[in-house]
């Protein structure tokens, strides 16, 4: 970061100050916008604490996945397993429930799943060189799935202990009449969200993430241990992904083998829109809990105005497109100035 | 060495397929038989007719349900075996219409079981889903009382068992004076199907009744319920009566569900190809029926 032209031209509203106000917070006035919109059409509904909480509790495990999914891609990497390593979580952690292993334990089961597949993944990247992470993470996308149809034959397993579906299920009320409240899943999705601003702004492990991203090359010669570092990154990942599975069951009851089928693609939209970029080094932890919500509150928008769920697979298309758009709009104008 | 074993093996795999003297008939089915109870109901249902008519009955299905490719794929390299006959559950009734003409034209017998297929002059062999869905609207009829508001958890509306299913209870409830307020798709999805309903009661409080198009959607549905405690007062009917569901039904939370008969269907299936070499001639749908599931009958399918 160098910060000499601010400090000598001094800052003005109009000028880089500005700009850089819209950078960090543009895309949450595009949620606050949908929001208004929303509550324009169907005042009575989308503003309801019900219908507010619903948004919260659909949303959560998306964003989970998308957080881990950002670490990845400030690297500029890929992780395609997150969808996967969250079925291959909830049916393990469902068949141990039932199977009577002591809830704290089940609990452990999910991250632990995503922290193994994340490793295999960061050692397939950085020991074995694949040369892409696409590769890897397709490979254990692939895996992983079928991990999850060998152990389950194929089926759901349903009605896990009440202390696992705990962090998925349960919120609270605060007098509100039921299902309104503060879900549990939404602390979830807090403590996480700022531990990795934390841990990628503040710690030197999360500069390095960055600066990885920014020029893998330059880091490497400045010293920075590239790849041990990825190896956490993909690690991250997957913990988040095997949380966001045990959000899931929770949720659902349930370990159902298809959980998850093209999750990642959703993650991979919310980090983007999110205003992150693909090439590594840029984003905000701020803008990927934004890119989930303006998926989620377009979904819900569409479902609570009787909207098909076609329409809603191509809006959500051209949302993509229309943002990654504007960043570059943006982007081109601020490098004029 | 282990070449040779090799070759001795894949030797002794063709003379063992060569060697039976019987005919063999192939069951294409959607998803494995094992782990989905419907599917290894079917499983059975075809293996149990074979033994009882003493011919061979080859089982294949995709390693994952749905998966239309690998069906294909399946489809062609049996008609390269030229199989005597194929009752095929189609992935996708579309998809697979070319690969079902290009069995006939190689002289192999086909009927459709479980999902009817696109390709004229097929038998199909299954349930008759507007008649299935229309014995759980009826069911929700009867319990609850005349203009009652209830919703329709649609399957994926690209198929013709979502597109039955959805028809069969709009019909039947609108034609009993219920009134039908949300109809949305939750792709047979329990996820989907929570999400969905709970995005229906936040619109429609004062909703008494929710059919699911299968019992996936309708457990998805009666988390969502339990969530808003609304469980009590609205009525939860599904399709399929799986495990799950007669479980739920025995607990007291969802109300009712609709089983299907799959043993009819791999049974009637395999019979129906034996017919065809014969030179009989079949009945466009032969239907293997529905029953309606409640607390009285639950613990039979488990």
């Amino acid at each position: 970061m160098s910060d000499t032209p601010a400090t000598k031209t001094g800052f003005s509203l109009r000028g880089p100050g500005m700009s850089k106000f819209l950078e960090v917070y543009g895309i949450v006035l595009v949620v606050v916008v949908m929001m208004a919109v929303l509550a324009a059409i169907k005042p009575e509904v989308f503003l309801s604490a019900q219908n507010l909480t619903n948004i919260l509790k659909q949303n959560a495990s998306l964003a989970l996945l998308a957080l881990g999914m950002y670490v990845v891609i400030v690297t500029a990497g890929i992780d395609l397993s997150v969808g996967s390593v969250m079925g291959l979580a909830m049916v393990a952690l469902a068949m141990a429930s039932k199977a009577g292993v002591p809830w704290p334990l089940v609990l452990l089961i999910g991250p632990a799943i995503g922290l193994a597949v994340g490793w295999v993944n960061g050692i397939g990247l950085t020991v074995l060189k694949l040369p892409h992470p696409f590769i890897m993470t397709l490979g254990t996308l692939n895996v992983a799935r079928g991990l999850t149809y060998l152990i389950s034959n194929g089926a759901p397993i349903s009605g896990l202990q009440p202390e696992v579906r705990y962090i998925g299920q349960a919120y609270f009320g605060f007098g509100l009449p039921p299902p309104a409240g503060l879900p549990a899943s939404l602390i979830l999705v807090a403590v996480c969200a700022v531990g990795l601003w934390f841990f990628l702004e503040k710690t030197n492990m999360g500069r390095h993430i960055f600066a990885i991203g920014g020029n893998p090359h330059a880091a490497r010669v400045s010293g920075i241990n590239v790849d041990r570092t990825l190896v956490v990154v993909y690690m991250i990942s997957g913990f988040m992904a095997g949380l966001s599975g045990l959000l899931l069951a929770g949720r659902t009851d349930s370990g159902f083998p298809n959980a998850g089928i093209g999750i990642e693609l959703d993650a991979i939209a919310a980090v983007i829109i999110g205003g992150a970029s693909f090439f590594g080094g840029r984003g905000t932890v701020l803008g990927v809990l934004a890119g989930v919500l303006i998926m989620g509150i377009l979904r819900n928008g569409l479902n609570i105005n009787n909207v098909s769920a076609f329409w809603q697979q191509i809006l959500i298309g051209l949302v993509i497109i229309i943002a990654v758009y504007i960043d570059v709009l943006r982007r081109r104008a601020a490098v004029r100035r | 060495m282990n070449k040779l074993l090799l070759t001795g093996v894949a030797l002794g795999a063709l003379l063992a397929m060569a060697g039976s003297a019987n005919a063999a008939y192939v069951l294409g089915m959607k998803g494995p038989g094992a782990g989905n109870p419907f599917w290894a109901a079917v499983e059975q249902g075809a293996k149990d007719k074979g033994a009882e008519l003493g011919v061979d009955v080859i089982v294949v299905a995709p390693p994952a349900e749905s998966d239309v490719q690998a069906q294909i794929t399946q489809i062609e390299d049996l008609i390269a075996q030229k199989v005597d006959g194929i009752a095929l559950a189609p992935t996708d009734p579309n998809a697979l219409a070319p690969v079902v003409d290009a069995a006939k034209a190689a002289g192999i017998p086909v009927v459709f079981v479980d999902t009817r297929g696109t390709n004229e002059g097929t038998t199909f062999i299954g349930t008759n889903n507007e008649v299935g869905a229309a014995l759980a609207a009826d069911y929700m009829c009867k319990n609850l009382p005349a203009g009652s508001e209830v919703a329709i958890l649609q399957g994926l509306i690209s198929q013709s068992t979502g597109q039955a299913r959805a028809e069969g209870a709009k019909k039947g409830l609108e034609g009993c004076g219920l009134k039908v307020v949300a109809e949305q798709t939750a792709e047979w999805d329990r996820a989907k199907g929570l999400a969905v309903t709970e995005n229906i009661l936040a619109g429609n409080p004062n909703i008494k009744g929710i059919f699911g198009s299968n019992d996936n959607m309708a457990l998805g549905a009666v988390e969502a319920l339990k969530a808003a405690a609304k469980l009590q007062d609205v009525m939860v009917v599904g399709f399929d009566a799986n495990p799950d569901a007669a479980a739920s039904i025995l607990a007291g939370e969802m109300t009712a569900s609709v089983a299907q008969a799959p043993g009819n269907m791999g049974g009637l299936g395999i019979q129906a190809l034996v017919d065809l070499k014969a030179g009989k001639t079949l009945e466009p749908w032969i239907d293997t029926g529905t029953v309606l599931v409640t607390k009285d009958n639950a613990a039979d399918y488990q």
